[in-house]
């Protein structure tokens, strides 16, 4: 499990990104939504959350407002933006090819 | 048990500069991790089991909250370096007051009646430029950044402007009008040139400023 999560750690900015593509949310239900999508499994540290929430804002791939609600606190939003947007794509694509790499690199020859 | 959720994020956050990044930072975490909680219990965890799972959960905030410092130290060399540049401006242009009677003097002196006469728009020039300085720097001048200022700091800049040194100012500021009209009558009466001997009033207040500017800048 631990190897795992070192793995999922390196795509941290490509999970958020996916998860703000459905639409603006805050960093509680992204987390839930990233545990509910592997049983369980994986949630991220909020120390890992804030600092990825901060560092994607500072690149300019998420901007964040703060909601208001008429019950409850007010909670941080995030959205993703156009170019956050193509950073997605551009993740997904290198994830894709290191993928198939990968899937390559491993396999043992039988033939 | 919530109570006890926040006062622990608070703990956090203890040694930090309740910057604007920080409250935000430490609001949304509280926020968060509340609604975490809630759920927790909602599952039917008992309050004491869903708070170590929630703190649990946190991981080690230690190097986000101290990059949140790290952030507002460009801010205070971005406006120490404005305010420098500020003053260079205003000196400037309080140079420029000071200059702009200077062809009108020496056309006087030493040109005939009609060089006088370029003297006057050469002067108006002059200040209308040093004006136009003053204008630009005082619009362009950036207020301190409030996403880095702290209550404290702006305590302890209201608590470094002590009597003493305002005092000070108001005896520099009394002892400066005071040889100013002095100074004034003498030259009025030894040129005869009333029509323009008023300009020493607008110098003295440009004098005036650069003194206050020279004193907030001591201060630092």
């Amino acid at each position: 499990m631990s190897i795992a999560s070192d793995l999922i750690r390196g795509h941290t900015d490509t999970i958020i990104l996916a998860r703000l593509m459905g639409g603006d949310n805050y960093g509680y239900e992204i987390n839930k939504s990233i545990q509910q999508k592997t049983d369980g499994k994986y949630e991220l540290k909020e120390a890992t959350l804030y600092t990825a929430f901060r560092r994607l804002e500072q690149a300019g791939c998420i901007s964040s407002y703060w909601g208001n609600e008429r019950t409850g606190a007010r909670r941080r939003y995030y959205s993703i933006t156009d170019s956050g947007r193509d950073t997605y794509e551009k993740l997904i694509r290198e994830w894709q090819s290191a993928k198939e790499m990968i899937n390559k690199l491993i396999e043992t020859e039988e033939d | 048990m919530e109570d006890k959720l926040r006062r622990y994020v608070e703990g956090l956050f203890e040694e930090t500069a309740p910057t604007k990044k920080a409250v935000e930072l430490r609001e949304e975490m509280i926020q968060n991790l509340q609604d975490k909680y809630k759920d927790l219990i909602a599952e039917g965890k008992t309050p004491e089991a869903a708070y170590n799972i929630v703190v649990a959960g946190i991981g080690d905030v230690g190097a986000l909250i101290k990059e949140l410092e790290d952030n507002t130290m460009p801010d205070i060399e971005k406006y120490q370096e404005a305010q420098s540049k500020s003053a260079m401006l205003t000196a400037i242009a309080v140079m420029m007051y000071i200059l702009s009677v200077l062809p009108l003097i020496m056309l006087s002196l030493f040109g005939n009646r009609n060089s006088a006469t370029i003297g006057l728009p050469i002067m108006f020039v002059m200040v209308a430029v040093a004006t136009g300085l003053l204008i630009y720097n005082s619009m362009s001048k950036p207020k301190y950044n409030k996403e880095s200022d702290t209550m404290v700091e702006e305590f302890l800049e209201w608590q470094s402007e002590t009597d003493e040194r305002r005092t000070l100012r108001k005896a520099v500021s009394g002892m400066l009008w005071s040889i100013v009209v002095v100074v004034y009558i003498i030259v009025s009466f030894a040129t005869h040139m009333w029509h323009i001997t008023w300009v020493i009033f607008v110098l003295a207040g440009a004098l005036e400023s650069l003194i206050n500017i020279l004193f907030t800048l001591k201060k630092k």
